[in-house]
């Protein structure tokens, strides 16, 4: 996918809006569902930063949640920065830009990259971009994935790999095919539980905080993470999502 | 369809009075792009050559497309292989090569064939001698694929490519197996590339299959485990293919899959294509094969 | 997991129809023109020379040679176009090693020393339909042209023929005339196939093939012709010029008179019998050939002569041909086992 982490997808924050209009044009426009939550989101992100202590955030959370038109949803922002990056797509389709810059043409949204040299699976790159384009906003609702196809002739990959890729998608339920006409998606992430998800982030920023006082550095922090991560996915039981593919009959290793 | 792309039984074959290929027992199943590695006089070309009908067996069989004699008329129909070097004659120009396909074969699609190397923009009129060397193998892969076949074989197709006509050139043919579900045989001395590139992997050694699986199944049987070297010749819970040591640390490869269990202090980690091709070739004795050579409904890989 | 589909291709053809002979055929005419066009401009020069040449030879024959003998004819006729009609024919007697070396050799040759027979015989034609395809024709077309070429040098060669000059039988023209020409092209080239699939490098092929061309077309001329047909034995003396004497002895008294003895008498003779009337230049030599002969006859040696008369001219080109033909049929065949038999 053609992002860098951590910087913002071009043309994003401030491509919505029209000049002192807030984040949302058309301000007396109803809001949907998708844009209260993706309010919620943004919200959760200055409480994570400590724009909003909780009090503050929990009123205007229920505010957005209650909110009817755009003018009070950026009502909520009004003394609230832009934000770097922001967690899911600013618009639903119909309004304006994509974080992408264009409109959305035929075909898919999104182009996949492949990093060699990253020892990760490639078709685990490939859910992994695509999972992350949806967070980002690169990716929603209704969108198709790129043609099997089209993977193969741009990164000269195996179809299987692809096949594989798209098929855990399904899987884990985020995509759809449809027969004749390609995959597509039908879920987003990151709307479970996003007021949760602020507090994971708090809370997360204090163990990092106890562990750089107990002497890690990054790379340590990093390593500590991963070998934890690791272990705790080992504890679950059977089927775990990296060994889904793999044919129950195997009987491990002679 | 559960067809077994090529199957081989006890294959062996001898130059005067050297063994080049000995005792080989494959059953590749088709809808796969299969990766023959081996270092260089593994018997790699001697293989492909036996498959695709070139050279005859002095021992043992070997069939391809389901059951097909290799050699047969029917099987050359089904089979398209560009050897090394990508054989062409140089005197005639690319139309005289696509003629000259067309009419030596029953089934050949020339508007495929044009509008691939209007595409790669291989102009038609130019000799084949006068082309670059990239251009040359896009052309004999054309010419193979516009046979529509239902196995591919390329005898290390990249060796003299650059890298940008390397990638080229996989992503034509890959894109025919995704098109047409065309399987592919190719073989290569350069593991790099593989890892993205195949998902059957078939490892030569001195003439000997010393492995041969789905890549999926290969990587998910094998972990490296890295712990302290003291501890590393007192291991003994799963078999071991390959170790690396220093003073403190060690690095064993096993077959082991992520269920197995790590001892303490331990760790375990995935092991690429590359590195397990690697340290199947420096340990000869190691071999990891599929059971029986008819596929059965699930694979068991077990040590030789 | 098999996750590829095979899609709707019909499934291969239980009883596969082979491709048709016609497209192999215009692969053959493709790959191999430059090779039937440079025989061809080959031919096609020693033709034109012959044409012009042959008008030539022709009026001055019918022009100074009738009465023959005279001496108009020696000087306009055979003074100025024996010799070169002798090396005409001479040099004919390469061409068909020539035509078979560069026409068949480089066949197989070229394809193993390339390596594209790795391309050919892994197409769906198949290597022995392939191999086939390509001789066969070949074969034909350069017999083809080798004997039409012969009508003109059989015409070329008329005046000499006609006139006794030459006897058909003698090796410089046996070979061009009637159908050796063309089974001698075909061998050529049947030893040439051969060849280039033994040896699998062009030149060192065609090399070897004019070797073993040479090897076997002086073999027939010297040794192997004369023995198509038991030769008749005579002792007159009157042979027509058209016969081919192929040798003679001496007798007496029905037991046989060594080649020494013979020049043992006719040197006594020639020292110490001069016959004024035989002598006609100071050459003693010329003396013997004048008539020993006639002087051994005159003292009780019979002379004997075993030759092939002239009528026997077609037998034997038969004869030849046909034996010329089962080995082309034999080197052919031999090459396409061996194309069958060849590992990569």
């Amino acid at each position: 996918m053609v992002i860098d982490k951590g910087d913002g997808p071009a043309g994003g924050g401030a491509g919505a809006s029209p000049a002192g209009g807030g984040l949302y044009s058309d301000q007396h426009l109803r809001v949907s569902d998708t844009e209260r939550e993706a309010a919620t989101g943004r919200l959760a992100e200055h409480f994570a930063a400590g724009r909003l202590d909780q009090a503050e955030f929990d009123d205007r959370v229920g505010r957005a949640m209650s909110a009817r038109t755009r003018a009070d949803l950026n009502g909520l922002f009004a003394d609230l920065p832009e934000t770097g990056s922001p967690a899911v797509p600013e618009l639903p389709r119909g309004g304006g830009s994509t974080p992408g810059g264009g409109p959305r043409g035929p075909g898919s949204p999104i182009e996949f990259r492949l990093d060699a040299a990253s020892g990760v699976p490639t078709y685990l790159q490939l859910v992994q971009q695509v999972e992350h384009a949806l967070r980002l906003g690169y990716l929603t609702l209704g969108d198709q994935l790129p043609k099997v196809r089209d993977v193969v002739a741009s990164l000269a990959i195996n179809p299987n790999t692809v096949l594989k890729a798209y098929k855990e998608l399904e899987t884990k339920g985020l995509t759809a095919g449809r027969p004749g006409q390609g995959t597509f998606i039908q879920a987003t992430l990151g709307q479970v539980a996003l007021p949760e998800l602020a507090g994971l982030h708090k809370s997360l920023l204090g163990w990092l905080t106890t562990a750089e006082a107990a002497g890690l550095d990054e790379d340590g922090i990093v390593a500590l993470f991963a070998s934890a991560l690791r272990d705790f996915y080992k504890r679950r039981s059977g089927t775990g999502e990296r060994r889904a593919a793999r044919s129950g009959e195997a009987e491990g290793v002679a | 369809m559960n067809v077994n792309i090529i199957e081989t039984s006890g294959l062996g074959k001898r130059y005067g009075s050297t063994w080049v290929l000995r005792e080989c027992s494959l059953a590749v199943p088709a809808g796969h792009v299969a990766a023959l590695v081996g270092p260089n006089g593994a018997g790699k070309t001697t293989l492909l050559n036996l498959a695709v009908g070139l050279a005859a067996p002095t021992a043992g069989t070997v069939t391809v497309l389901g059951g097909l004699a290799a050699g047969s008329p029917a099987a050359l129909d089904g089979i398209a292989f560009v050897a090394q070097d990508t054989p062409l004659y140089k005197n005639l120009s690319a139309a005289g090569m696509l003629h000259l396909t067309r009419n030596l074969n029953r089934r050949f699609d020339q508007p495929y064939a044009k509008a691939r190397l209007g595409e790669l923009g291989i102009p038609l009129n130019r000799r084949a001698g006068k082309l670059s060397g990239g251009q040359q193998a896009q052309l004999a892969l054309t010419l193979a694929l516009a046979r529509r076949p239902r196995l591919l074989v390329l005898d290390e197709p990249v060796a003299m490519l650059d890298p940008l006509a390397r990638h080229d050139f996989m992503a034509l043919v890959l894109t025919a197996a995704a098109d047409d579900g065309v399987s592919v045989l190719l073989s290569s001395h350069v593991l790099a590339e593989l890892e993205r590139v195949a998902d059957y992997l078939i490892l030569l050694s001195r003439g000997r299959v010393q492995v041969a699986g789905e890549v999926d199944d290969l990587i998910a049987s094998h972990r490296v485990l890295t712990g302290p070297a003291a501890e590393a010749d007192r291991y003994t819970e799963r078999p071991l293919v390959h170790a690396r040591r220093a003073d403190a640390q060690a690095h064993l490869l096993v077959r082991a899959t992520a269920d197995d269990p790590v001892p303490p202090r331990w760790e375990a980690h995935p092991v690429g294509l590359e590195e397990l091709a690697m340290a199947y070739l420096r340990e000869p004795g190691a071999g990891a094969l599929p059971g029986p050579a008819r596929p059965a409904a699930g694979t068991s890989t077990r040590q030789r | 997991m098999t996750a590829l589909t095979m899609p709707g291709r019909p499934a291969h053809d239980a009883r596969l129809r082979p491709v048709p002979w016609r497209r192999m055929a215009w692969v053959t005419w493709r790959q191999h023109r430059a090779a039937l066009g440079g025989v061809a401009a080959f031919l096609g020069a020693f033709a034109v020379y012959l044409w012009l040449t042959g008008l030539r030879m022709h009026h001055a024959e019918a022009a100074y040679c009738h009465p023959a003998g005279s001496l108009g004819c020696a000087i306009n006729f055979t003074g100025r176009y024996g010799e070169t009609a002798i090396i005409v024919s001479i040099a004919l007697q390469a061409v068909p090693a020539l035509i078979g070396a560069f026409a068949g050799a480089p066949v197989l040759a070229r394809e193993l020393e390339t390596g594209t027979f790795r391309y050919a015989w892994t197409q769906g034609i198949g290597r022995l339909r392939w191999t086939a395809g390509k001789l066969v024709p070949l074969a034909v077309a350069v017999t083809a042209v080798a004997g039409a070429f012969t009508v003109l040098f059989a015409w070329y060669n008329q005046p000499w023929a006609g006139a006794g000059y030459v006897t058909p039988f003698s090796a410089r023209v046996f070979d061009l005339l009637g159908i050796a020409f063309g089974a001698w092209t075909l061998a050529a080239f049947a030893i040439g196939a051969l060849a280039g699939m033994l040896i699998r490098r062009a030149v060192p092929a065609i090399a070897a093939s004019l070797a073993a061309y040479a090897g076997l077309a002086f073999a027939t001329a010297l040794w192997l012709r004369e023995h198509y047909i038991t030769p008749l034995v005579t002792h007159s003396t009157n042979l027509p010029g058209s016969a081919w004497i192929i040798s003679h002895w001496y007798t007496k008294d029905g037991k046989l008179v060594s080649q020494s003895a013979i020049r043992n008498i006719l040197q006594g003779y020639d020292i110490h019998h001069p016959a004024p009337a035989t002598r006609v230049g100071p050459n003693t030599s010329q003396t013997m050939i004048l008539n020993p002969v006639g002087y051994l006859t005159k003292h009780g040696y019979t002379h004997w002569i075993s030759y092939q008369p002239g009528s026997r001219f077609w037998p034997f080109q038969w004869i030849e041909g046909g034996w010329l033909l089962a080995l082309s049929v034999l080197l052919i065949a031999a090459t396409v086992w061996l194309v069958r038999r060849r590992a990569a």
